[in-house]
């Protein structure tokens, strides 16, 4: 089976891969194929590549590669990838406890007029699905997945808030994720997670990579005290 | 990872900084944002300072920017009366020995990694190297002429056409008629300009992408936004235009109110640029290897950082 993938530059030092195969699984799986292919050591220029839903950013040196050498390694790449073999054969599971609404989810009564479902409906939504978790985002390696089934897509702040803090849980568009860490954000909070995601002193930072999945679980706010700081784990393997 | 490489916002300067000082050049080194900065070595040194304009005193006397300078044990180094660009970078022979994440000393706001220097801070050094220092007082041992950019109250900004361009479907054009103003919201993670915008012509929620340093976006609100080096590495924005490499330098020093003019070039015009920037720091290192070794001063290829940029 070939791979359908499309190109665009992105200035002189970067591109945007997208896949183009018209699933969007299979999308997600080139592009995070390739991502891994380009930054494995060896490919002289190339130093980063951010592959998210169905496209990968990949960076290099305009110093010392070329555009045309970084579109060539990624032809030859995508010509060699098998597009359906799963990312990873291993997934872990994690588990994430979430506070809805109140002062840690503000967002939530909007996001329930929008869809005009109540905001027990919406919560009903959010913890429905196993996520897959797409790729890490910004700020600060976010579990990025796939959104909960809402009858709308949920638009960004017109107005993005300043200060975000760490452990919200978010909406935007067909979008859901959770920050690691604090940063202006324009998305919708709906809860809180009173663990702690990242790491500075562990490699990766975040426990969990595309690939696995993730769960949110309800908890009120005499657990979320409970467990506030502690760190996200993968669930045990069952035996 | 998720997050971004990061590093000084102003690379050709930073790295000419080590390179002036025989380090490698993305080893750690300061910068100073703004301010005045005065340190005391408590062994004899050799350092550089390079990128905004200032003044460079060793123990009361002048010397120059852009040049290695000898600094005894117990001198008073002090950066002064920055008039030109927003930050200054001071290297030392042998560099900083500072904690790394992921082989990178670059602070990041967001994760709350690296190191902002308070009054009477100490930074060790790594094991001291011998530093050349002139038994002749006053008198310069060093004259590489570098070339030294142009940081002033009106900057010129290469950009190529962003990827998402048709977006903007004849309002991409307003980039390019006046220029724009640096706002007082600019840092790090982006710079913001007022001027006149280019619309989105799209409605709708855009997926997460990667988005590169450079990016020229417009969030809502009224205000453009150029992502720079602590950018979120992902985002839901279209990208309209994308900053060349050697343009993001003169961006990094372009202080609040700097009216800045866009200029659409190829892309191929901007590899060249990349090229020729890279020539020029080459060139200074083989200079300063030759004039360094004449004088016996080790170069310092112990420490050279695996991945990400410069302090």
């Amino acid at each position: 089976m070939t791979v359908r993938i499309r190109i665009q530059e992105t200035g002189e030092s970067a591109i945007r891969v997208s896949g183009a195969s018209g699933d969007r699984e299979i999308d997600w799986r080139v592009v995070h194929k390739i991502a891994r292919a380009v930054t494995t050591p060896g490919i002289d220029g190339v130093h980063s590549a951010i592959p998210t839903y169905e496209s990968v950013l990949i960076e290099f040196d305009a110093e010392r590669t070329s555009l045309a050498a970084v579109h060539a390694i990624v032809q030859a790449v995508a010509g060699e990838l098998d597009p359906d073999e799963p990312l990873t054969h291993a997934p872990r599971e994690f588990v994430v406890p979430v506070l809805y609404g109140g002062e840690h989810g503000p967002d939530l009564p909007d996001v329930a007029r929008l869809t005009g479902w109540s905001e027990e409906a919406v919560i009903a939504a959010h913890l429905a699905p196993t996520y897959v978790i797409r790729c890490l985002g910004a700020p600060g390696g976010s579990p990025m997945l796939d959104g909960p089934e809402l009858p709308v897509p949920v638009p960004r702040l017109t107005s993005p808030r300043t200060h975000v803090p760490q452990g919200v849980v978010s909406l935007a568009g067909r979008q859901a994720t959770i920050t690691p860490a604090a940063a202006p954000g324009g998305w919708s909070l709906i809860g809180r997670t009173p663990f702690t995601m990242i790491d500075l002193s562990s490699e990766p930072l975040v426990p969990y990579a595309p690939g696995d999945s993730l769960r949110f679980q309800r908890i009120d706010a005499e657990r979320f005290h409970e467990l506030e700081g502690q760190r996200l784990r993968a669930t045990e393997a069952a035996l | 990872m998720g997050l971004p490489v990061n590093g000084a916002l102003d690379q050709y300067s930073a790295r000419a900084a080590n390179i002036l000082v025989a380090n490698h050049e993305n080893a750690p080194l300061v910068e100073a944002l703004a301010f005045d900065i005065a340190f005391v070595p408590s062994v004899d040194i050799l350092i550089a300072a390079t990128g905004a304009r200032m003044t460079l005193t060793v123990a009361g006397a002048e010397r120059p920017m852009w040049e290695p300078v000898p600094v005894a044990a117990g001198q008073e180094v002090r950066l002064s009366d920055m008039t030109g660009g927003m930050r200054t970078y001071v290297a030392v022979h042998g560099g900083f020995d500072v904690p790394e994440l992921l082989g990178s000393c670059a602070p990041d706001s967001v994760i709350e990694f690296g190191q902002q220097f308070a009054d009477g801070a100490a930074i060790p050094l790594n094991a001291s190297t011998r530093a050349p220092v002139n038994p002749y007082f006053g008198m310069s041992l060093f004259n590489f002429d570098v070339a030294v950019p142009y940081f002033g109250d009106t900057a010129v900004i290469d950009v190529t056409d962003g990827p998402d361009i048709a977006e903007f479907a004849g309002t991409a054009d307003r980039l390019f008629r006046a220029p724009y103003v640096v706002s007082t919201r600019s840092n790090q993670i982006g710079l913001r300009l007022t001027g006149d915008l280019p619309e989105r012509a799209t409605e709708g929620e855009m997926i997460s992408r990667g988005v590169p340093v450079g990016a020229v976006e417009v969030p809502p609100g009224d205000e453009l936004l150029v992502l720079h080096r602590g950018r979120g590495v992902t985002a839901g924005y279209p990208v309209l235009a994308v900053v060349t490499s050697t343009s993001l330098d003169t961006l990094g020093q372009a202080r609040p109110e700097t009216a800045v003019t866009f200029r659409h070039v190829s892309l191929e015009h901007a590899s060249r640029d990349a090229r020729a920037w890279r020539e020029r720091l080459d060139q200074l290192r083989d200079r300063v290897a030759t004039v360094f070794s004449c004088l016996g001063v080790e170069p310092c290829s112990a420490h050279a950082p695996t991945g990400r940029g410069t302090a």
